[in-house]
């Protein structure tokens, strides 16, 4: 298992943002929903090593992120696209995923032809030479997708990829995360169900910090019988399972 | 090229042919990897051989305060103050090289300043590290960029040895003291704004401080301070000791802050 989270959880003063979450995830595409304030973000945070828990035991790649000497092994396969992708305006796009190479510990020499793979697998070949200002924000998120699998990593955390991408953009996303889903554990947060229901084998949903629901697309799907909020089979199942987990809560 | 088969027509089975032996993706990546290369400087090469890793090196050569607009903006405030200085006798650079280089020291690292700082966080070269490399190098740069205009203005003061002294190099550990305050205020608060507020306001407090005291020394020329007055006051020996006290206790509350997390995570 690549991740395993047991216990988990994490407090900002009286506001438990996770509260219990365990999750043992393996290979594949792992697909995080939930409303707005769920805590999808702050586990990311937590797993990406850049946020501590303030309880329970996390383990990544088999290894205790607790300890400095296993946590910088666990950062160097790590990739992590965070909800606001900060970048310095006056780089190039193949600059920035260069900077975020070196800043993963890869070895020099291999650093450039990294670079060129990460940008080309999102399509920004043609605009490797921009400057980072001079883009829109569909190809920014692209650019902070590049510097995310620069590394070729073993755990890739997405916080919102598909924010800001066109229909077409986001179709590409899906096949390029379910190629690199072959290899690595890719965790994906999003709004969007779609993305889930097309890329993911696998779907958690986080509601008030806790993990209400855990299966594949399909019995998310199945969850949405006679539910009637929804454009779309995976959507009322969506809704279905926040329903019940709103009421149980008010119960 | 005596090779016949350059020259005959390639049909289009053995182009099919040519292009399946071939990953025209893989040569493509090569090229590119070739065309987008950058190619650093001497400087950060030097760098990341003393610091023995190119991300640090490369992490060096980002910080905010140490881009073109930042050292030229320095320079001037210092060139400004030394000019000053010739001109009318007051000693402005050992009165701003402090807060000159507390507002750079404040400005070199941390969320809301550094656009990547989130994601410096998720990265194996530690953030630690990063600030602190960034923090000795703006140290550095201003020392030199302040000793530079003390030394511009030996001139004026060359029949003073004593205020020649202390305004080349007494003003070296307040200016420390004012950076570790910017610092530890800025990694503490976690604002840029906060640490650069912090660093120039103790500084201003200190002066003015010493001003109010030793008023009564003015040289008679309209309530003028008399430079020499007020330099002696601020860079008195008897001073060095807290100045280091207030550097070493703020550089153990910027380690403290920025400790790795062991335990939990």
């Amino acid at each position: 298992m690549n991740i395993e989270l047991t216990d988990v959880t994490r407090t900002f003063g009286r506001n438990k943002a996770v509260d219990g979450v365990s999750l043992a995830v393996g290979p594949g595409v792992f697909g995080l929903l939930g409303p707005n304030g769920a805590g999808k973000t702050s586990l990311l945070r937590m797993l990406a090593t850049v946020l501590p828990p303030s309880s329970g035991t996390v383990r990544l790649l088999d290894k205790d992120p607790g300890r400095p000497a296993a946590r910088t092994q666990i950062r160097r396969r790590l990739g992590y696209l965070p909800q606001n992708l900060g970048y310095y305006p006056s780089f190039t796009v193949a600059e920035f995923v260069e900077y975020f190479a070196l800043l993963k510990e890869m070895p020099a020499h291999q650093v450039p032809k990294a670079v060129a793979a990460a940008v080309e697998q999102v399509d920004l070949g043609p605009r490797a030479k921009a400057r980072l200002r001079t883009l829109s924000g569909g190809m920014l998120r692209r650019v902070g997708i590049a510097q995310a699998i620069v590394n070729g990593p073993d755990l890739l955390l997405l916080d919102e990829p598909t924010a800001g991408l066109d229909p077409e953009q986001r179709v590409a996303f899906r096949t390029l995360i379910r190629d690199l889903g072959q290899r690595a554990t890719v965790v994906v947060s999003t709004h969007l169900v779609e993305d889930v229901g097309t890329a993911c084998s696998e779907v958690a949903l986080m509601a008030e910090g806790k993990v209400v629901f855990r299966g594949t697309p399909d019995e998310l799907t199945a969850q949405g019988e006679g539910h009637e909020i929804g454009d779309s089979p995976l959507e009322r199942g969506y809704g279905a399972v926040l329903a019940a987990s709103r009421k149980q809560v008010a119960a | 090229m005596n090779d016949p088969s350059w020259n005959e027509p390639i049909s289009g089975e053995s182009r099919s042919a040519a292009t399946d032996d071939i990953d025209l993706d893989r040569v493509w990546v090569n090229v590119a990897a070739e065309v987008w290369r950058r190619h650093p400087g001497r400087l950060e090469r030097t760098a990341a051989r003393l610091l023995r890793s190119p991300g640090l090196a490369r992490a060096l050569f980002t910080t905010p305060s140490l881009l073109l607009p930042w050292l030229i903006a320095s320079a001037v405030v210092l060139a400004v103050g030394a000019l000053t200085q010739v001109g009318a006798g007051q000693p402005l650079v050992w009165l701003i090289a402090p807060a000159v280089a507390a507002v750079g020291i404040a400005y070199s690292y941390g969320p809301g300043l550094d656009p990547a700082w989130e994601l410096s966080c998720s990265m194996p070269v530690s953030d630690r590290l990063v600030l602190l490399t960034r923090g000795v190098a703006v140290f550095a740069v201003n020392a030199v960029l302040g000793l530079i205009a003390s030394i511009a203005t030996l001139a004026t003061h060359a029949a003073q040895p004593t205020i020649t002294a202390q305004l080349t190099f007494a003003w070296l550990l307040p200016m420390t003291a004012a950076c570790a305050l910017a610092l530890a205020v800025a990694v503490a608060v976690r604002s840029a704004i906060a640490g650069a507020g912090a660093g120039v306001g103790a500084w201003l407090t200190l002066v003015l401080a010493h001003s109010a005291t030793d008023y009564g020394a003015t040289d008679g020329a309209g309530g003028v301070l008399s430079a020499a007055a007020l330099t002696s006051a601020i860079t008195d020996a008897n001073l060095y000791l807290p100045y280091l006290a207030v550097a070493v206790c703020c550089a153990v509350i910027v380690l403290f802050a920025t400790r790795p997390q062991r335990g939990l995570l």
